[in-house]
């Protein structure tokens, strides 16, 4: 190697240091969190059963027949197709939805550790802590994706297979077709950040592990045990502190005047679930090998 | 900024189970260099790199990367580095290009609107233009080597990090690799590549340094490593009992029969005295000189040690 | 970045599972701090909750009940929505405006149950099972359930209420809370005979409208609240008149029922104790005889905190089964005495004593209270 390559290497270095662009694209690693979740078959074929399942309670509830005598909800749609969208919402939440969830965010930096793309990204540098924002960003646009397009699919299906009118609230007063709906998104959208608490649950498992299904196994297991503990009256002390307590307040949605206070305290302890296993995780995914 | 790129003192990592895989490496790769990072499987070469990357934490020590401290600067260190880790990792349900904007896309000092043009190029220079748009899945080792490599070159960088990068590939791409590097070097990057190939460093590095059961045993020049070792007399005759006692007597020491080799270190007679010495002795000579050592014996030299897996 | 370095991050989360029980344990806690108020006796206060008047409220009253309520068998039927109610946990949306309008809305798992009249009708709601039932009040003097007392002394009725309780109970300003967000005084009501199962009998009330916010009973045994019913929002602005009509939606099955002409004003909301929780004169009446709620006719035995009610004629066949109660009954202990032979179920708060004969003695009283009881009563 000659001197004259030698002196002038330190000044392109300096002319690489300095790109003009440095340190504007945040973003884009958000950006691509989303494409590497929703470009992926199985988070699409997820998507896909979820929109099947109103599909599949309403051709259920046409083949019965209108006057099923069913109760709550389910009850309602042969009257009003909108009630498809919350009795799909309400009947996905308590299995198909947390499944999605668990299989997404136990994915989510697990999944990176087994590819080995984990490194990569680390040395790009996508910085730890910003891999970890991406993620539950993501984790979070998919609970919403989720729980919208079961909201889309009630939409399309009950307005195809049932008569639709205004909207008879459980408190029994009647609103517009558009309040309806409104309500019902609302519901959707309590009921994706309902999810959040389990997401982040999801997150940390993912960040302890290499193995992609032992985090889902272990996230999932949490979830079922969360929810025998709930089942349990004895336990009634420690109930309000249970991930899915008060899970099903979504419908005080559908109550004249919406009755906030349930639903407020259901999202406040999501709220805390995700703050406590996001710490966790970025406590765990900060200070943990990469190998 | 230092003018060496890479400056580790006491680098040491021990892992849970109490082995130390690295121990208290002092390493001074210098600008512009094609550094050798030379080892047997199991040495402790990928763990040094992971510390010099920032993904793992050293045990004790200090990594000093492009003139700053390792990981506390990684964010502004690591966009002047490209790296490559312990083989080849992608989404294998994506395409090879898909795979480099996303590296890229966590890079948030690159440019995205010059990214796609940049994954072109890059492809192109690893010779993967034709496979871009096929998923990383169908990809053969040798390939996804390659698009390794290509996360490396997206941009300009100063240093380039590579850990094994001709494994896995045919000669053909092992020799187009080695071309790149000497490339990228005479750009003036600095290429720091861990091998366990020697003749890899003999044909591509400017620089080495030698790894043994975590420890570095060596770093100096390719060249140094090589004039250390004195040249060896070798004589190939059927007569070789008569050929050791007469070299003997000419004061040669060091002095190993094999067969029909005779070698031993000849001292500082000039070489046409033993020709002459064997001739009168009615040794037949077949094949008659000096060998200089290759890097090989130049490892056994170091270690003691052939060139196996440690431990 | 040395080992300890990096362990420290884990404070962070540790941090946060601190702050947020923290918050969520004592938070609640410091909202309820005892606001100051100017001393009152328990007379005065009682003369100011006879006094109160309000034009109207609304507001939600919730209910948190651990007695350990068996279902009662053989009681009348409708009686399962009261012993439901005295069970767990409920909410209401309750309103109320002056004469012979109200509400109650009871909000179930995503069902509601609703009961309003606005003095003229008056409907039931079952969101559960989309039906209403129409219940027409005839239009005269029933809508005027005050009564017309000339000359009435709110002191005189105080220190009448005080004196008569007087033996039994000893009643007492007990200090301050904060109720809904509003001050109020809590009045204290101790049993003073050892027969029965209540500690103390407390009602919050409200420092400004006099209107009784909230009731905790505890039992004599054990720091949790037997059964606490009171407001967690409340306001006493008039509720406007659209809160008490009903109007049947489209796919509700409507009933009719026609009230026979009776002085029973309340009818439409029988089985709920929020809604006369705003009417002040009931409230102690109804706390001192617990036995006496709706349980079809029973015979009442005993006065006071000792009272206990005898239920004929139980369907002793439910007891003989295979279901929960006959197992219950089954572990239960035999006592007999001169009245007969029997098992004895004891719980928190309610003790029964179901005979051989089908009569099933029930109060908020010890065992041998019971006994002694079923000694004295008719067969
Ligand atoms: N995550 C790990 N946990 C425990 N031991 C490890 C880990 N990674 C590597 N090692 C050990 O450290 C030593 C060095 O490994 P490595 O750095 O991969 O060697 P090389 O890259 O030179 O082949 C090996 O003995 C290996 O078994
Ligand atoms: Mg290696």
């Amino acid at each position: 190697m000659s001197p004259n390559e030698v002196a002038a290497e330190p000044t392109e270095a300096l002319a690489v240091g300095e790109r003009p662009s440095a340190g504007r694209h945040t973003l884009a690693l958000f950006l691509s969190e989303l494409r590497l979740v929703f470009g992926r078959a199985r988070t699409q074929v997820g998507l896909g059963v979820l929109a099947a399942v109103p599909l599949l309670i309403g051709v259920a509830i046409k083949i019965a027949g209108s006057d099923s005598g069913a109760e709550g909800f389910i009850g309602q749609i042969a009257g009003n197709g909108l009630f498809l969208i919350v009795a799909s919402l309400g009947l996905s939440l308590p299995f198909f939805l947390p499944t999605a969830v668990t299989v997404i965010s136990g994915e989510s930096l697990a999944g990176e550790a087994s590819l080995g793309t984990l490194r990569n990204l680390l040395t790009a540098p996508a910085g730890r802590s910003r891999l970890l924002a991406a993620k539950m960003v993501a984790l979070a646009v998919f609970c919403l994706a989720a729980t919208m397009t079961i909201w889309i699919s009630g939409l399309i299906v009950g307005f195809i297979l049932f008569p639709v009118g205004d909207v008879l609230l459980l408190s029994g007063s009647t609103v517009s077709l558009g309040e309806g709906l409104l309500r019902a998104l609302g519901i959707a959208v309590v009921i994706s950040l309902s999810l959040l608490g389990l997401a982040g649950i999801g997150l940390f498992v993912s960040s302890l592990t290499s193995t992609p299904l032992a985090a889902m196994a272990a996230t999932f297991g949490t979830f079922i045990v969360l929810g025998i503990l709930t089942a349990i009256p004895q336990l009634h002390a420690i109930h309000p502190w249970l991930l899915i307590y008060r899970w099903q307040s979504f419908a005080d949605l559908l109550r004249d005047p919406p009755y906030w206070h349930e639903i407020g305290r259901n999202l406040l302890l999501q709220g805390g679930y995700l703050v406590v296993f996001y710490a966790a995780a970025w406590a765990k995914i900060t200070s943990r090998d990469i190998t | 900024m230092t003018s060496a790129p890479i400056v580790t003192h006491g680098l040491t990592k021990r892992f849970h189970g109490g082995q130390v895989a690295v121990d208290a490496v002092d390493l001074e790769v210098p600008a512009g260099s094609v550094f050798g990072f030379l080892g047997p499987n199991g040495s402790g070469k990928t763990t040094t790199i992971r510390m010099l990357l920032g993904l793992i934490a050293p045990t004790s020590g200090e990594v000093e990367l492009l003139g700053e401290p390792m990981p506390k600067a990684h964010l502004r260190v690591l966009p002047r580095v490209g790296a490559l880790v312990e083989g080849p990792a992608f989404y294998p349900f994506w395409t090879g290009q898909a795979n480099l904007l996303r590296f890229d896309a966590a890079d948030r000092t690159a440019d995205p609107k010059t990214r796609k043009a940049r994954a072109g190029e890059a492809l192109e220079r690893v010779g993967l233009s034709n496979a871009a748009g096929k998923k990383v899945r169908a990809y053969s080792l040798g390939m996804r080597q390659r698009l390794a490599i290509a996360v490396g070159l997206m941009q300009r960088r100063e240093l380039l990090v590579l850990d094994e990068p001709t494994n896995g590939l045919d000669p053909q791409g092992t020799r187009e690799v080695r071309h790149l590097i000497q490339e990228l070097a005479r750009d003036g990057t600095t290429v720091f590549t861990s091998t366990h190939l020697l003749a890899e460093v003999e044909q591509v590095c400017t620089h080495a340094a030698v790894m043994s059961r975590g420890k570095l045993l060596r770093q100096s020049t390719v060249e140094d490593l090589r004039a250390e070792l004195r040249p060896r007399l070798v004589v190939r005759t059927p007569d070789a009992g008569t050929a050791a006692e007469t070299l003997q007597g000419l004061g040669v020491t060091d002095l190993k029969t094999s067969g029909e080799t005779v070698e031993g270190d000849p001292g500082e007679l000039p070489i046409e005295k033993f020709a002459a010495a064997l001739v009168a002795a009615d040794v037949r000579i077949h094949g008659f000189g000096l060998e200089r050592p290759s890097l090989e014996d130049a490892f056994v030299a170091l270690t003691g040690e052939g060139f196996d897996v440690a431990e | 970045m040395g080992v300890a370095q990096r362990s420290r991050r884990w404070l962070v989360p540790v941090t946060a599972v601190a702050v947020i029980a923290g918050v969520g344990t004592l938070g609640p806690v410091v909202a309820d701090a005892s606001p100051k108020l100017p001393g009152i006796s328990a007379q005065d206060l009682l003369a100011k909750v006879q006094t109160a008047k309000v034009d109207g409220l609304s507001g939600t009253v919730r209910s948190d009940a651990d007695l350990g309520l068996p279902a009662i068998p053989g009681a009348p039927a409708g009686s399962e929505q009261l012993t439901e109610m005295l069970s767990g946990q409920h909410t209401a949306r309750v309103a109320f405006a002056s004469p012979d309008k109200a509400r109650v809305s009871v909000l179930d798992n995503q069902a509601e149950r609703v009961w309003t009249t606005d003095g003229k009708s008056a409907w039931a709601y079952d969101s559960s099972r989309r039906e209403a039932v129409k219940l027409t009040v005839p239009e005269h003097k029933t809508t005027k359930p005050e009564k017309a007392v000339p000359s009435y002394d709110p002191q005189a009725v105080a220190k009448q209420f005080l004196d008569a309780i007087d033996p039994t109970t000893k009643v007492e300003v007990s200090g301050t809370e904060k109720v809904a967000g509003r001050d109020a005084y809590k009045l204290r009501l101790v049993p003073k005979t050892d027969k029965t199962t209540v500690g103390s009998v407390t009602l919050a009330i409200d420092s400004k409208t006099w209107v009784p916010l909230d009731v905790t009973v505890m039992p004599r045994t054990g720091n949790d609240p037997a059964l606490e019913v009171g407001f967690s929002t409340v306001s006493f602005d008039v509720p406007a008149a659209s809160t008490f009509t009903f109007t049947p939606p489209q796919g509700v099955k409507v009933t009719d029922k026609k009230v026979p002409s009776q002085d029973r004003p309340k009818r439409v909301a029988p089985k709920q104790v929020e809604p006369k929780q705003v009417e002040p004169k009931q409230v102690e009446p109804k706390q001192l005889k617990p036995g006496t709620a709706k349980a079809g006719e029973p015979t009442v035995i005993g006065e006071g905190w000792e009272s206990v009610a005898m239920i004929r004629g139980a369907q002793t066949a439910q007891l003989t089964g295979n279901g929960p109660l006959a197992q219950l009954l089954a572990k239960a202990p035999t006592v007999s005495g001169t009245w007969g032979k029997g098992k004895v179920l004891t719980s928190r708060m309610v003790s029964a004593l179901i005979t051989d004969d089908g009569r099933v003695f029930v109060g908020l009283v010890t065992p041998d209270t019971l006994q002694a009881a079923a000694a004295k009563a008719p067969r």
